[in-house]
């Protein structure tokens, strides 16, 4: 993040004020360039805004990497009468390993407002709803003095920059559930509902949040927009590869020397990222794996991340997924079945609970893995868990329970000796 | 409301092929009706025709070509030139593991369980599901939670489907259910302590849970589903009509539960005419005819009854004749009572006594369904037959010319349980037609038992004027015979020899020849759904 | 306020390559207590809502209370979307969701009392049941587990001197086991209450639970 450490390999796009409090202010936002993008996006009109967006490639940020300016477009051209669009502002940050979106929220507020203001314009929307963790109380709260300052400016309400164009901002919070993450379970969520996923279609696009035209972003891409429409599109695509254009935050936790989000290039060296931007893993100790997008794709062995390229294809090329770049760097000691079991607590606690396969598989595989962990598993256990997983595949309405397939399977293909161990160590004790 | 998949006549249809069968079907049919329409069966727990689809249980999914994943076939809709596979390796591989997750931690508690016999998850295990289970953990355990009024739940038993949430929300549109906390811990529930108590229409919920996590109190550990005998019928307790079934066992109805009719009732019923079953099962039944007033009664075989009676009503010839019918006995009876009436002499009076409510309590989800203030079922048949209702609204008075009568006197299905012993003493000739005796019966010539439309075929019309037909689900007590057999071989007698109808269903073609209301109709005609009269005698549909 | 700068823990402001004071990491609006009112109609959904005071009598809602209630409707189109806002209100005044609470909320916006009730339990963060002034959420999620975080709990369990989940006698912490808070990169992480204690060690626990008892006793908790 460039925050709490920097690196010269970075590329501090849009975290450079990272650290920086006087960049909240809205003073201090507008003499670093602030809300020169929304003012070139009124002047060249919606459809070349969306354009902009398209020409620099973006991807969203929130982890499925789907073209930000294709999405846009699929937006009904025209407003129906009594068919308001809107945008929401995914800000719900809750995928283990990943801390982007709060460091953007709370250094750069003013950044994510233009966004908005940006992405509501392109879609033609008049109200746009920032859908934050109920968590992130503090980061809000910055958040908020910063959206007060815009009204007040009137940068946002009923015309924006004097350009007769309506966009309302509300910030929403939520109340402690890991699926608001999910964009239909944000809209239930957002509606006042229990923030179960819905089934698609009907598409946002079609029908949203309150049943209207719908577009959501999540708060890096949307804070990525100022700087496009300011610089344009081809000026995003000096960085990244061709098919991720630009750069992203990378969030690294787990064991490395300097954790913390690093802005850098797509497609950077996942080794020089752990090795050398995060100062390599302290004392000395040999990398084991890493989980290269968040929880919920599946887990690399060392041998995988060696020549590993952090972009949307050359990750999927090693088997795994980018997601939103949440890097979970596990060095030698790390316990793989006590950490896979800790995820599968985690999904089987914000498992929403609709869907029969994730309602019981998160649960069930979850009771599973901490019976092996406690060393009173048995050899076809993990068998069970493998079918399980399959079963909980593709098999739902949302990807939570694919998202606790991918860690347990991946894990027991490439770190099977160590399941093996505890459930042979259970054995010989329970035999004596 | 979804639609059922009906479709108004020349809707535009689509053509697609199911396990490699074409089938047609209107526009905006989902597959799993499809499937249906086309004989195959899918399994499903949170689709339920009368509420909205969540797609949540995952249950019913197939293989559609083209499609990257399963489809849950109860919300995906039926398109020109689709391929679907219902028994794919895919689709029958992840129906079996869907089964296997729920039953990580449902209880086998299959042998005191109610709902044990016509649960869909052992019958969707039986016909899908894994040989042997493989769970090692222990199952969880909520416990039972009286929902108040006649709902008990099960927690352990149940499967989140949300069926009884969405009708309480869609139907009762009284969300007094939801699913409290969330996955593995959630459960339905009630605002804490406050209940159902209240919820008129809230046994639907117990009919329409797939499993026994929800079940009736009343029903409980009453009798195993398999040992229960089914036969479709009307519900007794208003003027609805509801579509119904009996459940009966050793000739008791054990419980009723609604049967669906698209125009009358969808798939439900009130808990008021739910709970009202225990009148078909009350004992003291007349079961032998007998002749004589008073202390000269002596009991008389049908033959013998009908000879004398026969004999006394062709001596009453050109009396004056006063009828009293009952909006409980079938349309057959009542017109062929009235027929013998007109008969025999100058009918005066033709009327009937039943009970009012102070108000309907409608179902806001299928407003045309509404627990109606007629408290019977056949209010509207015997008011077209020409009865006119008397007495007040707890279905007493009224009879006072009736009972000082001194002509001829009928008496069908009223038990006169507010009349004095002196009713009917100046008559010339009383007959009393009933299921039960009474204490206002003393005087009567005859007495006669006759079934209740329970235990007999027949008709009754409802308060959209609709004729609907129920069946025999309880075998009649001793000789006691329908009404219409009785009277009608009295009239074909009276008429001169005329053929008297020998069933059910030639004593309402001969009702359908008799009254221009009913003309038209055929009893197969009305099939198990019931059609309506020709003509419209109180011109009020389903409002 | 502490007089010593507070080194980490509390927030990753000293790492050598930032200056930063605890305001400047955390802005300054959770610390000066959200404004009753709501402020701007665009924020008063937003107010934090986990604090320290808490009466469970207060009332629903009245006076300035009864003004953001009244700004929050005005932001959405339903009112059944404002219902987490108003149990996020409803839980700033009285601490926690009781029944009664549930149920005047569901009458405030004509929502079933069943229906807030199903609403309210499938987000952990309302309180179905009273929690101490300070509420501890010790993250023990993937990242922070790698780092220790379960020995973070132990310490906060010993030196709040209660049971997972359970509220110290004094009424003063309830400790509970959160799931990921989002700031992986500064394990371990704690919330407690509105704010964020990041990069917590075993052996800061000791520290921040003084601190938090010196705020109490000065009337600075938040």
């Amino acid at each position: 993040m460039a925050y709490p450490y920097r690196h010269d390999r970075e590329v501090r796009v849009m975290s450079e004020a990272f650290g920086d409090p006087a960049a909240r202010t809205l003073e201090g936002w507008k003499a670093r360039g602030g809300y020169q993008g929304i003012a070139r996006a009124l002047e060249i009109g919606r459809a070349a805004t969306v354009d902009e967006v398209k020409a620099s490639g973006l991807r969203g940020r929130g982890g499925a990497g789907f073209p930000t300016g294709v999405k846009w477009s699929f937006m009904p051209r025209e407003q129906n009468p009594g068919r308001p669009h809107y945008l929401l502002c995914n800000a719900d940050e809750s995928e283990p390993g990943t801390f982007k979106d709060r460091e953007i929220i709370r250094w750069t507020p003013h950044q994510l407002v233009e966004g908005c203001l940006i992405g509501a314009y392109a879609i033609g929307a008049a109200h746009c709803y920032i859908y934050l963790r109920g968590e992130f109380f503090e980061a809000t709260g910055v958040l908020a003095q910063a959206l007060e300052e815009a009204y007040a400016a009137g940068l946002a309400g009923p015309d924006v920059l004097g350009s007769g164009v309506q966009i309302d901002l509300t910030l929403h919070v939520g109340a402690g559930a890991y699926i608001c993450g999910e964009e239909t379970g944000l809209m239930n969520s957002l509606e006042g509902r229990r923030g179960e996923p819905r089934i698609k279609p009907p598409f946002p696009a079609a029908a949203g949040a309150f049943g209207m035209p719908t577009t959501i972003n999540n708060v890096e891409t949307l804070a990525a927009v100022p700087g496009i429409l300011r610089h344009g599109g081809e000026w995003y695509r000096q960085w990244g590869t061709e098919k991720s254009p630009g750069t992203k935050l990378f969030c690294v936790s787990g064991h490395v020397s300097r954790p913390g989000n690093y802005e850098l290039p797509l497609g950077f060296p996942m080794m020089d990222l752990i090795e050398d931007v995060c100062g390599g893993i302290p004392g000395g100790k040999a990398l084991k794996a890493v989980i290269p997008g968040g929880s919920s794709v599946p887990i690399m062995s060392a041998d995988e991340c060696e020549s590993c390229e952090l972009c949307y294809e050359g990750v999927a090329a090693a088997g795994s997924m980018l997601g939103c770049a949440s890097v979970i760097v596990m060095d030698e000691t790390a316990d793989i079945v006590k950490q896979v079991r800790r995820m599968a607590d985690f999904y089987a606690h914000e498992s929403c609970g609709q869907c029969t396969p994730c309602r019981e598989g998160t649960a069930w595989a979850s009771r599973i893995l901490r019976r092996i962990e406690e060393g009173r598993g048995k050899p076809d256990d993990l068998d069970t868990l493998l079918q399980i997983s399959d079963q909980m595949t593709g098999t739902t309405i949302c990807v939570l329970s694919d998202s606790l397939a991918a860690p347990i399977v991946s894990a027991i293909e490439k770190f099977r000796d160590e399941f093996l161990a505890l459930i042979r160590r259970g054995e010989r004790v329970g035999a004596a | 409301m979804p639609d059922n998949g009906r479709s108004p006549a020349g809707a535009a249809t689509v053509t697609l092929t199911i396990d490699d069968r074409e089938v047609t079907v209107p526009k905006g049919t989902s597959l799993l009706e499809a499937a249906a329409l086309q004989g195959t069966a899918l399994p499903h727990y949170c689709y339920h025709p009368g509420l909205s689809a969540p797609a949540q249980c995952r249950i019913c999914l197939v293989e559609v070509e083209g499609a990257p994943k399963l489809q849950p076939s109860c919300v995906t809709m039926a398109q020109d030139g689709q391929v679907v596979k219902t028994d794919s390796p895919e689709a029958l591989k992840m129906r079996k593991g869907v089964l296997e997750f729920y039953l990580v931690n449902h209880p086998l508690d299959c042998p005191i369980c109610d709902m044990s016999g016509e649960c869909k998850l052992q019958d969707y295990v039986f016909a899908e599901g894994r040989e042997h289970g493989r769970g090692r953990e222990p199952k969880r355990v909520f416990g039972r939670d009286d929902f108040g009024g006649d709902v008990l739940y099960y927690g352990d038993r149940c499967v989140m489907c949300t069926r009884c949430v969405r009708f309480m929300d869609e139907v009762a549109r009284d969300s007094r259910l939801t699913v409290v906390e969330r996955g593995s811990r959630a459960v339905i529930d009630t605002f804490f302590d406050e209940g159902l108590e209240g919820a008129s229409f809230a046994g639907n919920v117990v009919d329409i849970c797939p499993v026994g996590a929800l079940v009736s109190k009343d029903f409980l550990h009453k009798a195993r589903a398999w040992d229960l005998d089914s036969t479709p019928s009307v519900c007794p307790g208003c003027s609805q009509g509801c579509n119904i079934e009996l459940h009966t066992r050793d000739n008791l109805v054990q419980r009723l539960k609604p049967r669906e009719n698209a125009e009358v009732n969808g798939h439900w019923m009130c808990d008021f005419g739910r709970a009202n079953y225990e009148g078909l099962n009350r004992g003291g039944r007349l079961e032998a005819p007998a002749a004589g007033r008073g202390a000269k009664r002596r009991p008389a075989g049908w033959d013998e009854a009908l000879g004398q009676l026969f004999a006394r009503l062709q001596a009453a010839a050109g009396a004056d004749v006063k009828i009293v019918g009952s909006a409980e006995w079938s349309c057959e009876g009542l017109a062929a009572l009235a027929a013998v009436g007109a008969e025999t002499g100058e009918v005066s009076a033709r009327v009937f006594r039943s009970r009012c409510a102070a108000d309907e309590d409608r179902l806001p989800g299928f407003p045309a369904l509404a627990r109606r203030r007629d408290l019977a079922p056949n209010v509207d048949g015997a008011r077209t037959l020409g009865f006119s209702r008397v007495g007040g609204e707890d279905a007493a008075g009224g009879l006072e010319e009736v009972a000082a009568h001194d002509g001829v006197l009928f008496v069908l299905g009223d038990d006169l349980a507010d009349q004095e012993a002196a009713f009917g003493e100046a008559a010339s000739l009383f007959v009393y037609m009933g299921a039960h005796g009474s204490e206002a019966a003393a005087n009567a010539d005859f007495v006669l038992p006759v079934t209740t439309f329970a235990e007999q075929e027949g008709t009754f019309v409802n308060v959209q004027q609709r004729v609907q037909r129920f069946w025999p689900g309880l075998r009649a007590p001793g000789e006691a015979r329908p009404a219409w057999l009785v009277l009608g071989a009295l009239l074909a007698a009276l008429r001169g020899g005329e053929a008297a109808p020998a069933s059910a269903a030639a004593a309402f073609s001969w009702l359908a020849g008799e009254r221009a209301a009913f003309a038209g109709l055929s009893y197969e005609g009305l099939g198990a759904e019931g059609a309506p009269l020709a003509a419209p005698a109180g011109g009020n549909g389903a409002a | 306020m502490s007089e010593a700068p507070f080194r980490n823990p509390g927030w990753a402001g000293n790492t050598g390559e930032f200056d930063l004071a605890e305001a400047d990491v955390r802005g300054v609006v959770a610390s000066d207590g959200p404004p009753a009112d709501g402020g701007h109609p665009s924020v008063a959904p937003s107010l934090p809502y986990m604090l320290a005071a808490k009466d469970p009598a207060a009332p629903l809602f009245e006076g300035p209370h009864l003004e953001r209630f009244e700004k929050i409707k005005s932001r959405y189109p339903t009112a059944r979307a404002a219902l987490l806002p108003a149990l996020n209100l409803a839980q700033e005044l009285r601490g926690f969701l009781s029944p009664e609470t549930m149920d005047e909320v569901a009458a405030l916006l004509g929502l079933s009392n069943a229906y807030v009730r199903g609403v309210a339990t499938f987000y952990t963060m309302y309180n179905k049941r009273p929690v101490g002034r300070f509420l501890v959420q010790v993250c023990t999620n993937i990242s922070c587990n790698l780092r220790g975080a379960e020995d973070v709990l132990a310490a906060f369990l010993a030196h709040a001197g209660t049971e997972l989940g359970e509220t110290s006698e004094d009424g003063t912490f309830t400790v509970v086991e959160a799931e990921c808070l989002a700031a992986c990169g500064f394990p371990t992480c704690v919330q407690i209450n509105s704010r964020y204690f990041e990069d917590v060690g075993p052996a800061d626990v000791p520290g921040i639970v003084d601190r938090l008892q010196g705020e109490l006793q000065s009337g600075a908790a938040v």
